[in-house]
């Protein structure tokens, strides 16, 4: 009896385990494509749906600044894609972009490293950044897969946020879009789901003295007004990392671009908290999630934002 | 029948023990007793060094759960700390520190930020714990609808 219910244990287990398999991004795919919807019906018409989606705003803005009829597509462009006057800007600097002589910096960087060389034999591989490493059951970052590399050959970390890291990347993020790739994140296992739904509860939840989340700015408040600035859609906003922003570049140009984990945590603090590190498993988890929404999206980066 | 009972028995074992469909999420290590804001951040009722030893307190609980508030580049562990040091001192004011650390040309009274470092350690908490049960009416496709 005891025998038999062991086996059929492990018969069920494993049954249960292979009928699930292709299924940990279920939820994670529900999620993306209502998001999606979501965010392009808003955007679909934003005078005629003004009462569903901007009451607070002036008709004067929503004819001059909200474009109609924005594409999923297009939504990888971050706010220019529905922001009519700031895309003008955009499309202004995007001719003499400040990130170009960053991007070679890049590549002199990958050349000149043998150990990076090797870790990274692709370089087209900015859109399958982050995956949750079955091993390890943790989520890796492309900058954490970049320190990890440089440790085991025995150099010193980089800086997490500026300087050599996002110049890297840049390059990276650059030959991937040369190449057209996609974002392409997967969900292998049970706890790369649980690690995925931490990363959406965090998102999701109110946080800081101000007690806002991610998605009251970047869900439902995507495509209002702050100050002079049109708040980005969580969909497509990891697209174009790592970005130029004209802020961070105002003394030094090759400090202008920053990582994924640099923004993120200049947006926590703008909730009213302590950001998590940013090579913590929260960090990286976030990273996991918002990457995950922009799933099937071109890469576009870098880009330059204000 | 016994091999019914032995399928049934490990359909159900096997289920708890595989982890394979499962929709579990961990929930933060926090104190379940109840907060409330107002009581324990009352200077008149407590005193202000009652006050300090609450928000002390509590924001070590905020800060390991990564919940710490800050604002304006001052964490609240340096509202604790600014306040800690004015009252030992006998200061009346608590100058606040810019992102660096370093102090700025403004202040506030010791009672105030002894009463903002409180307020901000147990609403961080307070927060959290009503966010485990709200978050999901911000999700798109599922507590959210428009």
């Amino acid at each position: 009896m005891l025998l038999n219910i062991v086996k059929s244990t492990a018969l069920v287990a494993l049954a249960s385990c292979i009928l699930n398999a292709g299924e940990f991004n279920a939820q994670a795919e529900k999620d993306r494509i209502a998001l999606a919807d979501y965010t392009v019906a808003k955007f679909k018409d934003a005078e005629k749906n003004r009462d569903n989606f901007f009451p607070y705003s002036t008709d004067a803005e929503l004819k001059k600044n909200i474009k109609k009829g924005v594409t999923f597509e297009e939504l990888a462009m971050g706010n220019y894609a529905f922001s009519i006057q700031g895309q003008f800007s955009y499309n202004e600097i995007k001719e003499m972009p400040p990130y170009e002589e960053l991007i070679e910096a890049g590549e002199e960087m990958y050349n000149g490293n043998k150990a990076i060389k090797a870790c990274f034999p692709d370089t087209t591989i900015a859109g399958d950044y982050p995956f949750f490493d079955q091993t390890k059951n943790e989520v890796v970052t492309l900058t954490s897969a970049i320190n990890e590399c440089l440790v085991n050959a025995g150099q010193k970390k980089w800086k997490e946020k500026k300087g050599k890291m996002p110049i890297l990347q840049s390059y990276f993020s650059y030959q991937t879009m040369e190449a057209e790739k996609k974002v392409n994140i997967k969900i292998p296992s049970a706890k790369a789901a649980e690690a995925y739904e931490r990363g959406k509860e965090y998102y999701y939840t109110q946080r800081g003295y101000l007690k806002l989340s991610c998605a009251t700015c970047h869900v439902q408040g995507a495509g209002k007004r702050v100050r002079n600035e049109s708040l980005s859609q969580l969909t497509g906003q990891t697209t174009h990392f790592p970005v130029y922003r004209l802020k961070w570049g105002k003394d030094k140009v090759a400090n202008g671009l920053g990582t994924l984990e640099r923004r993120m945590a200049g947006c926590i603090k703008d909730q009213g908290q302590v950001p998590p590190k940013t090579s913590s498993s929260q960090m990286k988890e976030l990273l996991y999630f918002m990457a995950y929404m922009s799933n099937g999206m071109n890469v576009d980066g870098p880009d330059v934002r204000k | 029948m016994k091999k019914l009972y032995s399928v049934v028995a490990a359909t159900g074992l096997a289920l708890a023990l595989s982890g394979c469909g499962g929709d579990a999420v961990s929930t933060p290590v926090m104190e379940k007793e109840k907060l409330d804001e107002k009581t324990i951040c009352n200077i008149k009722t407590n005193g202000m060094a009652a006050v300090l030893a609450s928000a002390e307190k509590y924001n070590a609980m905020a800060k390991k759960n990564g919940l710490e508030f800050k604002r304006l580049g001052m964490t609240n562990s340096q509202y604790v700390s600014g306040s800690k040091e004015a009252m030992k001192s006998g200061a009346k004011k608590v100058v606040l520190l810019n992102k660096k650390g370093k102090a700025t040309k403004k202040s506030v009274s010791v009672e105030y930020a002894v009463q903002r470092a409180c307020k901000f350690a147990v609403s961080a908490l307070t927060q959290a714990q009503t966010g485990k049960n709200t978050w999901r009416a911000a999700v798109p496709g599922d507590g959210f609808t428009y």
